[in-house]
């Protein structure tokens, strides 16, 4: 453990931000936001509506610009985080985001679309390594037996499943993960989060996953952020959350601000 | 059914009469519309020179040469077949053309994934200009450039096609779900590639579609290409009108029907299939 604590100390953290703010017309989003997330967490991010979530977790992909502030990823600065250096950060969608006339092997295919010669993505034409990887990632999530089927024929949790594989597939430094369960029943949730915890703590990437339930995010992450009115209103250890921190959490009018 | 009697003490009855009584009336505004359309249509038929009695006077004219047009010109099939085919072919690769130039300008001309959104609104004026030239006048220009023929029927299709289609296209991709699109983007795919990836997989079956939609308009468009003599059967029914050959007119005139008929059925037929 001592050797681990050295290596992540000289290592930079996976994901820093560091005072990021952003505005919307004359409404204030995000706040003065730092927080740093070191190499193999599981961090949730919960928050009510409005509280800033996913305008958040956009400013962590790189879809979105923040107003102020830094996020750096394994120290390089977003900014400069342009074309194929994206794929150091995976995405995951509350609306899974396939393409819908694609096969589950082809949308996990595009996770190698930041590695591969730009032609190969317009023909779509993979290596056989590429495919054998993509295939490797379709048996991980369980799907490997509905590679070839065009993806609006799956289920929700089936196809939440490609869109994690297709994160594999990336093999990225961090997954961000935007509410990837709000449009799934329980039962289905709780697969979609042991796959993620797995990928976790068996790969080493690190998880960045706003979620709504208190009781899931507290039964998968080891470290939860509470964000409220665009600010980080508590960050601690999963156990360490107690009622009054999260019922403050929830009592806030989002309208107020 | 009970229950809604019960309710019924005479407040719909009372809304109905309400709405009845609340019938429009003719205020000044209606009277200035009615005048205005008709002082319109009156003007139309000025300029229009239409002359009922010029009508009744031909007429007759008309049916005598239907009358005379019997047995058809049968003799002469094999030229018309061929030159059915000239405009058949004419459009095909007209529009061929036009759809493969049209793709990429669609990619232009949509706000929401064109890679230089400056170029919008420039590329959308060409293809309104394009769209806004016939395909008989650009014909008409091409014949006095490549000569007469079918070649310059081509080009002429291809032009104005090529603007309709783009403009088509384009607005169809601007309103596709651009969250695949996104998704792809964050795998650290370049713009092109996620467009190949994400986009055209939902634009394609509706651009062949299209595609189809806009070769059985340039079918039935492309027949009277012929009279600036820009090739297929519209030639020969040039030729027959100023021969007042009725019989060979009237069975080009049945033959396109039934050629046009036959097009239209199984373009939509491929139509329903892609969709």
């Amino acid at each position: 453990m001592s050797g681990g604590a050295t290596a992540a100390q000289v290592e930079s953290p996976v994901l820093e931000l560091d005072g990021v703010g952003k505005r919307f017309g004359d409404h204030t989003v995000l706040d003065d936001v730092s927080l740093t997330v070191q190499r193999g967490e599981f961090v949730a991010l919960l928050g009510p509506s409005g509280a800033g979530k996913t305008t958040l977790i956009r400013c962590m992909t790189g879809m979105l610009k923040p107003d102020a502030g830094h996020i750096r990823v394994c120290g390089v600065d977003m900014a400069n985080l342009h074309g194929r250096e994206r794929r150091r950060v995976a995405v995951v969608f509350q609306q899974f985001n396939l393409v819908r006339r694609l096969s589950a092997l082809d949308n996990v295919l595009a996770g190698r679309l930041g590695y591969v010669a730009p032609w190969r993505g317009w023909v779509r034409q993979f290596d056989r390594a590429d495919r054998l990887l993509a295939l490797e990632c379709l048996d991980r999530v369980g799907l490997l037996r509905h590679a070839a089927q065009r993806a609006d024929t799956l289920s929700g949790g089936q196809q939440q499943r490609v869109a994690l594989a297709r994160a594999l597939a990336q093999r990225a430094e961090v997954i961000v993960a935007d509410e990837p369960v709000a449009s799934l029943d329980p039962a289905i949730s709780a697969g979609i989060l042991d796959l993620l915890r797995g990928i976790c703590e068996e790969d080493g990437v690190t998880v960045v996953c706003s979620l709504h339930q208190l009781h899931l995010a507290q039964s998968y992450a080891r470290r939860l952020i509470g964000l409220a009115d665009g600010r980080v209103q508590f960050d601690c250890r999963a156990e360490d959350v107690n009622e009054s921190a999260t019922r403050t959490l929830y009592q806030r009018n989002p309208q107020a601000a | 059914m009970s229950s809604a009697e019960d309710r019924d003490d005479g407040s719909s009855r009372r809304a109905l009469a309400a709405l009845e009584a609340a019938r429009p009336v003719w205020t000044g505004r209606h009277w200035a519309i009615g005048i205005a359309l008709l002082v319109f249509y009156a003007v139309c038929w000025q300029l229009a020179n239409v002359d009922l009695a010029k009508l009744a006077t031909g007429l007759p004219k008309l049916g005598y040469w239907i009358a005379s047009a019997w047995p058809p010109a049968l003799a002469e099939m094999p030229i018309f077949l061929h030159r059915t085919a000239e405009t058949i072919a004419m459009a095909a690769l007209g529009t061929t053309g036009a759809v493969v130039l049209a793709l990429p300008m669609a990619v232009l001309a949509a706000r929401n994934i064109t890679p230089w959104p400056r170029l919008v609104g420039p590329v959308r004026v060409v293809l309104n200009a394009l769209r806004g030239i016939d395909s008989f006048v650009f014909a008409l220009l091409f014949v006095a450039a490549v000569g007469l023929g079918p070649f310059a029927g081509v080009l002429g299709i291809m032009l104005h096609t090529w603007g309709s289609a783009a403009k088509n296209f384009a607005d169809h991709i601007e309103n596709i779900n651009l969250e695949p699109y996104e998704a792809v983007r964050s795998t650290g795919a370049g713009r092109f590639s996620a467009i190949a990836y994400a986009v055209l997989p939902d634009v394609l079956p509706v651009t062949l579609s299209m595609a189809l939609f806009w070769w059985e308009f340039n079918v039935r468009a492309s027949t009277v290409l012929g009279v600036v003599g820009a090739g297929g059967i519209g030639q020969e029914l040039k030729a027959s009108m100023d021969l007042l050959d009725f019989p060979r007119l009237f069975t080009i005139i049945a033959l396109i029907v039934v050629v046009v008929t036959l097009i239209d059925k199984f373009s939509g037929w491929l139509r329903r299939r892609l969709i």
